[in-house]
C-alpha cells in the first residue's frame, strides 16, 4: 500500500544514490580465502566443541555438587589415612621411649 | 573462548583447593585425637589389635619393668659419667679405664637383656601371631641399629671401608 502511495521522485532519488556509490570489486582469490576459512573452522570446531561441553557441565549444579562431595570424601580418607599412619608412628616412638630408652646409650 | 577456559580453570583451582583442604583437615583431626592419648601402650592397641583383657595383662607388665628399666638407665648413665671423669682426669691407668669400660658394657648387655625377657614375655601375652610380629618388630626397632652399625663396621661392608 505504502509503496503505491510512494512518490515517483523518491525512486528516481534512489536509483540516483546507488549509483553514486559504486560498489567495490571482490579483493583478489576472494572465493578461495572463503573455503579456507569454513575448512578451518570445520577443523578447529570439534576442540571448541569439547571446552565448551565441559565447561557446560562444571556449571550444571548437580554435577558441581557431586564432584564437590566427591572431592571432599577423597581428600578426607586420604588425610585421615595418613594422620592415621602418623600417629601411629608418634605413638610407636612414645612405646619405644618408654621400654627401650637403654637401646639408645 | 577465553571466557570458557577461565571457568574451566578456576573450577580446577577450586577442585584442588577443596582436596587439600580436605586431606589437611582429616589429618589434622586423627593426629589431634591421637595425640592427646598419653598412654604408653596405644601403639601395641593401635599395631597389634589387643583387646582390654591382653592390653590389661600387657600393662601390667609394663608396669612392672618400667623401674627396672629406670634403674639400669641410671646405672649406665652413673657408670657412664665415671668413665668420662676418669678419661678427663688424665691421672688413671689404663686398667681403670678398661675396667670402667668393662663395667659400661656389661651393664648395657645386662640392660639389653632384661628388654629382650620382657619383650618375649610381652609377646607371650598377645595372640601367638601377633605375638611373634611384636617380638621381631621390637628386635628390628631396639637391636637393629645397633646390628647395622656392626655390619658396617665388619667385614660385610668391606667396599664402604675402601678395602677391595
Amino acid at each position: 500500500m505504502k509503496t503505491s502511495n510512494q512518490d515517483p521522485a523518491d525512486g528516481k532519488l534512489g536509483s540516483l544514490l546507488r549509483e553514486s556509490r559504486p560498489t567495490p570489486g571482490l579483493p583478489p582469490r576472494f572465493q578461495e580465502n572463503v573455503w579456507r576459512r569454513i575448512e578451518h573452522d570445520n577443523h578447529t570446531a570439534p576442540a571448541l566443541n569439547w571446552v565448551e561441553a565441559l565447561a557446560a557441565l562444571v556449571l550444571k549444579p548437580r554435577f558441581a555438587f557431586a564432584t564437590v562431595a566427591v572431592l571432599l570424601l577423597a581428600g578426607g580418607l586420604l588425610g585421615s589415612l595418613d594422620g592415621t599412619a602418623q600417629a601411629r608412628r608418634a605413638a610407636q616412638d612414645r612405646y619405644l621411649e618408654a621400654v627401650a630408652i637403654n637401646a639408645s646409650h | 573462548m577465553r571466557k570458557t577456559l577461565i571457568i574451566l580453570l578456576a573450577a580446577l583451582a577450586l577442585g584442588m583447593a577443596l582436596l587439600v583442604g580436605a586431606f589437611y583437615c582429616a589429618r589434622y583431626v586423627c593426629v589431634q585425637r591421637i595425640a592427646l592419648s598419653t598412654d604408653d601402650l596405644d601403639w601395641l592397641r593401635l599395631e597389634f589389635n589387643l583387646g582390654d583383657a591382653e592390653l590389661a595383662r600387657i600393662r601390667t607388665l609394663h608396669e612392672g619393668y618400667l623401674p627396672l628399666c629406670a634403674e639400669n638407665c641410671a646405672l649406665i648413665a652413673a657408670k657412664k659419667s665415671e668413665l668420662a671423669q676418669a678419661l678427663a682426669a688424665g691421672t688413671n691407668t689404663t686398667a681403670t679405664l678398661e675396667q670402667l669400660r668393662a663395667d659400661v658394657a656389661a651393664l648395657r648387655a645386662k640392660c639389653q637383656s632384661e628388654m629382650l625377657a620382657h619383650f618375649e614375655e610381652v609377646s607371650r601375652a598377645m595372640p601367638a601371631a601377633q605375638g611373634r610380629r611384636y617380638f621381631a618388630e621390637m628386635k628390628r626397632l631396639t637391636l637393629g641399629a645397633h646390628e647395622q652399625a656392626e655390619r658396617s663396621m665388619s667385614g660385610t661392608n668391606h667396599e664402604a671401608h675402601g678395602h677391595h
